[in-house]
């Protein structure tokens, strides 16, 4: 049995168990569950609720207050923007564009760095030396700059926005898979594993992923909210999902010049922003806590 | 890298063993050689990177140039700025430079590189350090309080604050404070370097972004030392709470905190752009910035590569700290 | 014991970076503004080279102060003898030699005297190899020399009969007529004196730390201004709306530019608008294909549908909070509609009519709709760019055309621009208002076709009209000849005039009487700090 704290698998097994669960503050993360999974059905459901096109404008009813303040009206509850859009539609409409950036960014980047971890950690070596320096390199370049760059050399765009933090965000899946692999080729249930007979393929599926699928879904749960955070930080460099498109960041960044004047263009999307990634960031927190508290790191 | 161990502090194994003083010696200088050899790999290939980047961007001189300009106007600009060289020959000369620090011209402003860099790097350190000394100062009572308290309404409320500040756009805090703290209450400055009070704004809206990563180590490191077998003993031998607290635990929480601070003040550095938009503050994220709007390469590629060379610094820094704390990471590949 | 001096050493590194953040702080802050300091926040400072063949056809906000024009202008853009270097000018009767007569005893910041040779030095270097300004082109085209026959007098010689010099070389166009001293120049170098300028304006450079501020200070009994009001002036780049309000409302500036949406918060406070009036033009237009327009907008009633899709009282009131007037001539700049003789009548004035728009496009085959892509961007003195776009866009989906929004930044869209890869796409300029020679400059730049900048107007008998005032010397004719291509203009709906607009600047309440003027990139500073 291996003195390595912070191993999952049982290492007579092949598949990982995860430990149980702690009674201990489920409040928590489950209140972040349902906040998420509220936004999330919202996304989904968003064209059969009977809302206002989001990008149907109307100058003369710009800036429009919520529905409760002078000079509010029931069309518009959550008030209009500059061109007169309507907010509550927009914010649910955004909710997918924006939820749909996180997911498919975060997505992407574990996919490739935990295979770049995976082949690091096992094969060792050149492989290793080599896969590390391109990691070190990438996890050097400022995401912020890159997407910038492609913003400007292509454009600006779901798919750029996607790609420029993708490209970035995968090493450093890649680092810490790297690290637990390491860790678990030492355990005496990989060196079986390779007595039998088994190639590298089948060690790495079966043996090393499971075990390190715990900290990947900690990782992914912290990176989503990361990745929304970024797309609105882009918007207001002018380098993220373009207008008509409605998301949550460049609703804020469009609603920064008037946020006295008409505070709820910046304030309710902000809102949503906050309440998503305090969410994924709050349930991360817990899973990591409950996997594994040495992956402070994370 | 041994990287998976060297995040968990060692609280009992002995520092030195019995190594020699010239053995640790030397195998901390081949440790560091081998480290830096790698940086400078990692950063050759951010040049190349950034290079094709660049000029990937566009071509300057539709800025620099007025709209009637001629096609003879512009093919003597190129010359001039020596934009019509081959690609590799230009790349080689970039290299052949940069070592040495000469990043070439800005085409925009017509200075050195370098120059600028001089000029702007200072504001960024500078900046960063005060968000550092903040994300300290925030991270210190919140993380000792959640450990301390664990699982109550406080632990609950610390850990909410501090992750709160991963929670909201950066950009959006700022403007915030900018309209309402600076501006309709007067109490600080708004903008510009104009004294230690300019600080204020800019250093918190940067350093609440890495509150909760430091809390969080600080908590957890805390929370096993207050868990060991060492401290249940010195509790049974009736030594006070507050030194249990503050001598035992607090100190050995700090290691891991004090690496990462190396870590995270290297991401202050690098991601401040939008702090300092907002807050017009002279840093490199600006220039940055302005050199991917102006499309002015010799900018895009010193930013990048200074700030690469600052983050591996910090990281070779900080590898080296923990490799002079826990020997088994020097003996490690 | 070892543990404790761990925690004294990790204690005393927090003490330290508490120390380093203290010590980080220069001595003295700025919160109290005297009234002899004058500090100028601006969104965005376009250019940050001190020189002036390099870059000064974008902000001048700063180089008027340091240097001194040939020929001064009034804060309305019309030239003047008391702001420039010549106290009058007269040319010969066949307009080849323009003879400038110059003032006596004006000295550079470094002491050098200012003479004849000092004037034909500058500007041949403002129009030379490594000038960028916009202008240097014809300028280098028509002067074949200058003469200096007297310390106090030069004579340009010009290759043929041309009206343009004055004005050309004026402070109301671009900076081709500031003067810089020979000597020192050619002393130092170019790139030297491009980091510490020299000038013979009445604010000397004191420093520049680029992307942050650039400072003067005042010289003191300056023939533009006598005594200055101000002893300093500081101009800081601030690209964020918020926080240069900010600054106003601290006192740490007395001066900043805003956007038309915040007017009313301010105006509310007390704070002083300043306007200047008319000061742009924005019109948007289609990119040509190599051969000349494409379809659909090739087709004029196509041209006139989208025109008449669009509301602009409606944009003028909503986008640009009433700071902004419907325009009805594309390139029409209205202050060179007086100097001309030039009045839109009724019927150019663009009614707000949908229906006749869809009457059209169902003429010209296109009643289904077609794609027409938008460049979204943000314009420096614009910030509304992006908001225009999409209104535009929203109008013209009601037509039934499928708009497509393309966000680029301004030097991507001067790339399309110039490279015509997307021909028909629909971009917009906002052009500063100028008086007839110059609104001759823009015209030959952007609707005469051998111009490379132009890429919308292919018009022959616009380029006929064009050609023929470059080489007229009789007012009359001129003025004809540019009415007609304003009048073809419109009439042939080349382009999609919006609105006139009114920029605001925002002032501390005790700044003072300003007449901000309306002159292309030029704030009149120094008349703000004669106090006259």
């Amino acid at each position: 049995m291996p003195a390595e704290p912070g191993v999952l698998a049982r290492p007579d097994r092949e598949a990982v168990i995860p430990i149980t669960v702690e009674r201990r503050g489920l409040r928590l993360p489950l209140f972040s569950l349902a906040m998420i999974a509220l936004f999330v059905v919202a996304a989904l459901v968003a064209p059969l609720l009977s809302l206002p096109d989001p990008t149907a404008q109307s100058l003369r009813a710009r800036y429009t207050p919520p529905a409760w303040l002078d000079g509010g009206s029931r069309e518009h509850l959550l008030g209009t923007d500059r061109l007169g859009r309507d907010l509550l539609s927009r914010i649910v409409w955004g909710a997918r564009v924006s939820l749909a950036a996180g997911v498919v960014t975060v997505l992407l980047a574990s996919a490739f760095g935990a295979a770049v971890g995976l082949a690091a950690g096992y094969y060792g070596g050149r492989v290793d030396a080599t896969l590390m320096r391109i990691t070190d390199a990438t996890l050097s370049f400022p995401v912020i700059l890159l997407a910038l760059i492609l913003a400007v050399t292509v454009g600006p765009s779901f798919t750029n926005v996607v790609i420029a933090i993708a490209v970035i965000l995968w090493a450093r899946y890649a680092r810490v898979i790297r690290g637990q692999v390491l860790t678990l080729m030492r355990l005496d249930f990989v060196a079986q594993a390779r007595l039998a007979g088994a190639g590298a393929w089948r060690i790495i599926t079966r043996h090393l992923l499971p075990n390190t699928l715990g900290t990947l879904l900690v990782l992914v749960t912290l990176q989503i909210g990361y990745v929304i955070i970024v797309e609105a930080s882009l918007s207001f460099l002018g380098a993220g999902i373009p207008p008509p498109t409605p998301a949550w960041g460049s609703m804020i960044a469009e609603g920064r010049d008037v946020v006295t004047r008409a505070w709820w263009v910046s304030l309710f999307p902000g809102l949503a922003i906050l309440l998503v990634v305090l969410a994924f960031n709050l349930l991360g927190d817990w899973l990591r806590d409950t996997f594994d508290p040495k992956l402070r790191q994370l | 890298m041994g990287e998976e161990r060297r995040r968990s502090p060692p609280f009992r194994t002995s520092r030195w063993g019995s190594c020699s003083k010239r053995q640790t010696a030397r195998t901390m200088l081949r440790f560091i050689f081998a480290r830096l050899l790698q940086s400078l790999v990692a950063l050759a290939i951010i040049s190349v990177v950034v290079f094709a980047l660049a000029r990937a961007t566009g071509d300057p001189l539709y800025l620099i140039l007025p709209m009637s300009a001629s096609q003879e106007d512009f093919d003597n600009a190129r010359r001039y700025l020596g934009l019509d060289r081959p690609y590799v020959e230009q790349y080689l000369s970039f290299v052949g430079r940069a070592v040495t620090g000469d990043f070439g011209n800005s085409l925009r402003a017509r200075r050195p590189v370098s120059d600028l860099i001089r000029e702007r790097l200072p504001n960024s350190l500078k900046l960063a350090v005060f968000a550092m000394g903040v994300s300290l100062a925030m991270a210190f009572p919140l993380g000792v309080m959640a450990a301390v308290r664990k699982g109550t309404g406080l632990d609950r409320f610390a850990q909410v604050v501090s992750v709160l500040g991963q929670s909201l756009p950066t950009f959006w805090v700022a403007i915030l404070l900018v309209e309402f703290v600076a501006g309709r209450l007067q109490w600080l400055p708004a903008g510009g370097i104009q004294g230690f009070t300019s600080y204020i704004l800019p250093g918190f809206t940067l350093g609440w972004f890495v509150v909760a990563g430091l809390m969080r180590l600080l908590r957890s490191g805390m929370l096993e030392v207050l868990d060991s077998e060492y401290v249940k003993l010195a509790r049974v031998k009736g030594v006070g709470e507050g030194r249990v607290i503050w001598l035992h635990a607090l100190k050995n929480a700090l290691i891991p905190v004090i690496t990462f601070a190396g870590i995270y003040f290297a991401i202050l550095v690098t991601t401040a752009i939008v702090v300092e938009t907002v807050f017009a503050w002279p840093g490199l994220g600006r220039l940055a910035y302005e050199g991917i709007s102006s499309r002015d390469f010799p900018v895009i590629q010193a930013v990048v590569l200074t700030t690469a060379a600052i983050v591996a610094v910090i990281n070779l820094c900080v590898d080296c700290l923990y490799a002079l704390i826990d020997p088994r990471i020097r003996y490690a590949r | 014991m070892k543990r404790a001096s761990a925690m004294a050493q990790v204690f005393l590194l927090i003490l330290v970076l508490l120390g380093a953040m203290l010590g980080l702080a220069p001595a003295g802050d700025a919160w109290a503004q005297p009234k002899t300091e004058l500090t100028v926040a601006l969104s965005s400072f376009a250019t940050e080279v001190l020189d002036p063949p390099l870059g000064g056809h974008l902000v001048k906000y700063y180089l008027s102060m340091i240097f001194d024009y040939l020929v001064g202008t009034t804060p309305d853009g019309q030239p003047s003898r008391e702001g420039g270097l010549a106290t009058r000018w007269e040319s010969s009767p066949d307009y080849k030699r323009w003879t400038f007569h110059l003032r006596k005893g004006v000295k550079f910041h470094n002491g050098d005297e200012l003479t004849s040779e000092d004037v034909k030095f500058s500007i041949m270097r403002n129009i030379g190899k490594r000038s960028t300004t916009g202008y240097a082109g014809p300028l280098r085209t028509l002067i074949a020399d200058i003469e200096t026959p007297a310390p106090d007098r030069i004579v340009i010689v010009s290759k043929e009969p041309t009206l343009i010099f004055p004005t050309y070389l004026s402070r109301s166009l671009s900076t081709e007529g500031m003067i810089v001293p020979k000597k020192y120049v050619e002393s130092v170098g170019d790139d030297a004196f491009a980091r510490k300028p020299i000038g013979s304006g009445p604010y000397r450079f004191v420093e520049q730390v680029t992307g942050s501020h650039v400072k003067l200070a005042a010289v003191d009994n300056h023939w533009r201004i006598g005594t200055p009001k101000f002893k300093t002036m500081t101009f800081r780049l601030v690209p964020e709306e918020t926080t240069r309000i900010a600054l106003l409302r601290r006192g740490e500036v007395d001066v900043a530019d805003v956007s038309r949406e915040r007017v009313p918060e301010l105006e509310r406070e007390s704070f002083p608008i300043h306007y200047r009036r008319e000061e742009s033009i924005l019109t948007m237009w289609w990119i040509l294909g190599p051969d000349g327009p494409v379809a659909p907008t090739k087709d004029k009633r196509v041209r006139e549908a989208l025109n008449l899709a669009i509301d602009r009282a409606e944009i003028a009131q909503s986008i640009f909070g009433g700071k902004a007037e419907p325009a009805s001539v594309p390139l029409g700049l209205s202050w060179s509609f007086k100097d001309v003789g030039f009045k839109p009548t009724p019927e150019m004035v663009y009614p707000y009519d949908p229906a006749r728009a869809r009457k059209l496009l169902a003429d010209a085959g296109v009643g289904s709709g077609f794609n027409l892509d938008i460049y979204a961007y943000q314009l420096p003195g614009l910030p509304e760019g992006k908001t225009l776009a999409e209104a535009v866009a929203g109008y013209w989906e009601k037509l039934g055309i499928k708009t497509r929004l393309i966000p680029v930044d301004y030097p991507a869209f001067r790339k399309a621009w110039v490279d015509r890869a997307t021909p028909g796409a629909v971009g917009y300029f906002n052009i500063a208002n100028r008086d007839w020679i110059g609104a001759y400059a823009l015209l030959e730049k952007m609707a005469y076709t051998p111009a490379k900048g132009n890429a919308t107007v292919n018009d022959p008998e616009i380029d006929a009209m064009i050609a023929q005032v470059m080489r007229q010397t009789d007012r009359e004719k001129i003025n004809t000849l540019v009415r007609g291509v304003y009048t073809r203009l419109r009439s042939e709906h080349y382009g999609v005039p919006v609105v006139y607009l009114h920029s605001p600047y925002a002032t501390s309440k005790s700044l003072g009487k300003w007449n901000v003027g309306s002159v292309m990139y030029d704030l009149f500073f120094d008349v703000l700090a004669s106090g006259k």
